[in-house]
């Protein structure tokens, strides 16, 4: 039976996700209270994870480094299949870049007796850096496969996948225990269902902080990050827009016509 | 302190059930809408997720689950389609009786196969001669060696072609005042479901007649003991039956201040959106008040179920309230729509027609009113 | 080397024995950099048979390429091409060091930050030296642009995709260094690349197209989104999308246009039914004229573009293909009649 680590992100709901603004004055980002949801692309993650429990059996374990509220996304991962949710949340966290995201959840990882496949979603819909998984990987040591869009050999030591490549993609062959990210395109994730979520009324979500890890608290968050956000401006509009008046075929015809006056057409 | 948050198991729930609606159910919505067919696909999306499960207890291979989350999937199915959510309402009620009133064997041999889904059900009380009078029923049964000959005919019934168990009041032949509800199966001889009718609304849902024509039903599908027919079918439409119109109702209010809320901050008139203008504004006001208070009548009424306590007043009080904002909400929503409102593929459209079946459901606005009444005056 | 004269570097990516446009322009972007350091620029290039690229690099503002040419480095292999470029970078001790952000890039680059334990920016829209000699990693965030900097561990590393700088002209003249590096030794080899397969492309490459369609939420449902599709197919443009127009699943990732997809320097650009968001609109470079039609005049893309239609897309769209179809240049050109 397989041991898997699914490593999963609550994130504001990308449909509201734009109303996360600036404030102009304070400097500060507003809307911070917007509701947290599983990232898209660790819903993939997981959904990989469950079926190849249903395959050839697993034991599902769940981690996000998150504040306190992301314990609702994790009640969801158990309600949808996962076996233990482990949320690490301690105030030493935040702030935290990429580096010091993927150190953390090595460290919280490497306590659990074995690990044979960690997957991730190839990128968080509110930081895109696709940074975290390959990371990861370098402070678990062992070898990764990032942009999988499908799994293609999953029987034995040594599984096949294929990675995308711009109009293509490359056939990789690689040993367990390894890490993987992985596309929207590799599978569609299961809805929630209601004897999962009964089901998940027995399964455990534990938090760890700073303590349980057994860090310094200079190696995780803010302090334990090398980039740091200096900045942040607004940009000015070069470009002085005219608004086209008139009905609609009035509009579409003056369109039209500006578009022969440039040359385009 | 009334807490009036849900538990977080409960916003799970909801959130299931809001998934299953908007992929498994909606994609069939418009060709419901066409046919007034094709309920089969809803049918077995709702049964593959677990909704005929809800109320079923465990032992019996349901979920043991309460109203209160009955409602919130009703109210998630609604909103996507009010067809399949009153078909998934009465076949709950189906369900009820037996739940309520059934020998343990009687449990035994139905419920798992409608906790699974495998089977379907409803209750076949009305007839052109009583709905609103139940009294009224011609539906007759006569005891014959040892089984039960039912003859009669039901009209309106929800789910009367696609049902495999139907709770059928009858009333004695030979006593015009003991009534008692049988548990008929479709495949009993002399039972055939008829006409299937046309409805200016809930298009998709099935409801049609049902004619009993000296059907044998078993002795032992008599449920509830004779002559407490009354008793068993007027119980669990009193509850399930009106909080499933409830849940039917909510869903269609909250489709209709979506809409209302989508396209009034898309439609362009006098350069600005119209949700800037203050008549729409305030009809956008009626609508959340409505839909605002319709919610706490509903749960109030099923937090009161699942403590086990009698609710059929409160849902009374609810299911009146909501059905008739549900018809206000379709109204102002097609109104907000201005022109749009009457093209067919604009789905307010739908919610108008919708609305007008919520009020004669599982008991009248003004049968709302005389049991509600009957409360205030006892 | 002291850290005050260390270099800056750029990975440079090949494919099939090419060099891609993006490891040019970040040449040409280093460049720029390190003569405001004034340090050299110097390149890392892996592959097999690829000396003549080599020179390539040189000529693009390179002053000195770390060449690996060995049939070990054919093809990108992980942990191989990790390996060398962390050792040799332990040697040399580079200051920055630039990746372009391919998706090989986009997995090589946090492999070699996070064995340097070092900071690694995505997706960059523009690089710059503070006045206290730190590179400036500029992003689009909530709707300004965020600087990004890694004040203490070095390399600072940052990614940059495809034309976000101008491509540098090549200079036959310049000379340089060429350092050959061996293949790393005695590396445990976990996962390898077995085979690469690549399609042709289909349809108006985004990157290069003259007329861009963009188009975004706006378009409400697949029908609506063939509405754009074929307003590019009757102003023979190439269609891109936003990142809620692929998420619905109208449009492939690969169409993308924006900070982490595909940048665009169409002479034309048309963005249908989308709101102008910030990281869209980094993905568009130099345009000459842009339009935009959307429904909500409040929209932030009318502050950035030429002219604007405040019209439901759904609406306007199919009104202005008619028109475009109804003129005389257009149709002559349509695939299909009206």
């Amino acid at each position: 039976m397989l041991s898997i680590v699914v490593c999963v992100k609550a994130v504001p709901d990308p449909k509201e996700a734009d109303k996360i603004r600036i404030d102009p004055v304070t400097k500060s980002l507003t809307r911070l209270d917007l509701p947290l949801v599983i990232n898209s692309l660790d819903q993939n993650a997981l959904e990989a994870a469950l079926q190849f429990k249903e395959r050839f059996g697993a034991h599902i374990t769940v981690f996000s480094m998150g504040p306190p509220s992301a314990g609702n996304v994790m009640k969801e991962c158990l309600a949808l299949g996962a076996d233990v949710g482990i949320l690490l949340s301690d105030p030493a966290f935040a702030g935290a870049d990429a580096l010091a995201t993927a150190f953390t959840l090595a460290q919280a990882i490497e306590k659990l007796d074995e690990v044979d496949v960690v997957l991730c979603g190839r990128a968080s819909s509110d930081g895109a850096t696709e940074w975290v998984g390959p990371e990861l990987a370098i402070f678990l040591e062992m070898p990764v496969v990032s942009m999988v869009s499908e799994f293609v050999e999953t029987e034995g030591p040594c599984w096949q996948v294929k990675s995308d490549i711009e109009n293509g993609y490359r056939l990789m062959q690689v040993e367990l225990p390894a890490v993987f990210t992985v596309t929207q395109d590799v599978n569609t994730p299961r809805t929630l269902s209601f004897s999962g979520i009964i089901k998940a009324r027995k399964k455990e979500i534990t938090t760890w902080g700073l303590v349980d890890l057994g860090e310094s608290a200079q190696s995780v968050g803010l302090k334990g990050s090398p980039t740091i956000v200096s900045d942040l401006t607004y940009i000015e509009s070069k470009r002085a827009c005219q608004i086209i008046e008139g009905t609609l075929e009035e509009k579409a015809d003056i369109l039209v016509a500006k578009l022969v006056e440039a040359g385009f057409i | 302190m009334i807490d009036f948050t849900f538990t977080e198991e409960q916003e799970l729930f909801q959130k299931a059930a809001r998934e299953h609606a908007e992929t498994q159910i909606a994609p069939h919505v418009s060709v419901m809408e066409e046919t007034g067919r094709n309920w089969e696909p809803v049918i077995k999306a709702i049964c593959e997720a677990e909704m005929m499960a809800i109320t079923i207890p465990e032992e019996y291979g349901g979920l043991g689950l309460g109203y209160v989350e009955r409602l919130l999937a009703l109210e998630e199915i609604g909103r996507i389609s009010v067809a399949t959510a009153m078909m998934m309402q009465v076949g709950g009620l189906g369900i009820e009786p037996i739940i309520k009133f059934a020998t343990d064997e009687q449990k035994k041999k139905y419920l798992p196969g409608l906790a699974s889904g495998e089977h379907f059900a409803t209750v076949a009380v009305t007839e052109p001669t009583g709905g609103s009078d139940p009294r009224g029923c011609r539906t007759t049964y006569k005891k014959q060696n040892g089984s039960y000959i039912l003859n009669g005919r039901k009209c309106f019934i929800t789910n009367s072609h696609i049902a495999d168990t139907q709770v059928v009041l009858a009333v004695d032949d030979d006593n015009p005042e003991a009534f008692s509800t049988f548990i008929v199966e479709s495949g009993m001889e002399g039972f055939k479901p008829t006409h299937i009718e046309h409805k200016v609304g809930m298009r998709g849902c099935n409801t049609g007649e049902i004619e009993l024509k000296n059907c044998k039903v078993p002795a032992e599908n008599l449920l509830g003991g004779e002559g407490k027919g009354m008793r068993v079918s007027m119980a669990s439409i009193s509850d399930v039956g009106r909080g499933g119109m409830v849940g039917c109702a909510m869903g269609l209010q909250k489709a209709c201040l979506d809409a209302s809320v989508k396209f009034a901050n898309e439609r362009i008139l006098y350069g600005k959106p119209i949700s800037r203008l203050q008549a729409i504004q305030f009809k956008l006001a009626d609508m959340k008040i409505d839909l605002d208070a319709g919610r706490l009548l509903g749960y109030r009424a099923a937090s009161i179920q699942d403590k086990g306590e009698r609710s059929g007043n409160e849902f009374a009080v609810a299911k009146y309230y909501t059905t008739e904002a549900a018809q206000r909400a379709a109204k102002m929503a097609v109104d907000i729509h201005g022109g749009y409102g009457c093209m067919e593929e604009y789905a307010v459209t739908r919610y108008l027609r919708d609305s007008y079946v919520l009020g004669p459901s599982a008991g009248t606005s003004d049968i709302m009113k005389v049991i509600v009444s009957r409360w205030v005056l006892s | 080397m002291s850290r005050q004269r260390s270099s800056v570097w750029v990975i440079a990516e090949q494919i099939n024995g090419q060099v891609l446009g993006v490891s040019l322009e970040l040449i040409g972007q280093a460049r720029k950099i390190a003569d405001d350091l004034g340090v050299p620029v110097e390149a890392v290039l892996l592959g097999n048979e690829i000396g003549d690229q080599a020179e390539m690099l040189l000529f693009s503002g390179a002053d000195v390429v770390y060449l690996g040419d060995s049939p070990d480095f054919e093809v990108y292999q992980p942990e191989i091409y990790t390996e060398r470029i962390v050792s040799l970078s332990k040697d040399v001790q580079p200051q920055i060091m630039l990746i372009g952000s391919t998706y090989v890039g986009r997995e090589l680059a946090p492999l070699i930050a996070a064995k340097l334990e070092t900071g690694l920016t995505a997706h960059c829209i523009d690089l710059v030296i503070s006045g206290e000699g730190i590179l400036e990693q500029k992003i689009p965030a909530y709707g300004g642009i965020m600087s990004i900097i890694c004040p203490d561990k070095r390399p600072q590393m940052a990614t940059v995709t495809q034309g976000v700088f101008p491509m540098p002209r090549l200079d036959e003249d310049r000379s340089g260094k060429i350092v050959p590096v061996e293949p790393p030794e005695g590396v445990k080899v976990r996962v390898e690349t077995l085979d690469v397969v690549l399609k042709e492309p289909v349809g108006v490459l985004l990157e290069s197209a003259p007329i861009v369609v963009a188009g975004g939420s706006g378009a409400g449902s697949i029908e609506g989104w063939k509405e754009i599709e074929a307003l590019a197919e009757v102003l023979n443009a190439a269609l891109g999308s936003t990142r809620p127009a692929v998420d619905e699943g109208w449009a492939d990732l690969e169409t993308m246009i924006g900070q982490s997809g595909k940048m665009v320097s169409p002479e034309l650009y048309i963005g249908v039914g989308l709101s102008g968001e910030l990281q869209h609109m980094v993905g568009i470079v130099g345009a000459k004229v842009m339009i935009a039609i959307n429904n909500d005049a409040k929209a932030p893309v009318f502050e950035q573009v030429d002219f604007g239609v405040v019209e439901d897309c759904r609406v306007f769209v199919p009104a202005f293909v008619k028109a475009l179809k109804n003129n005389e240049a257009c149709a002559g050109r349509a695939t299909h009649v009206t």
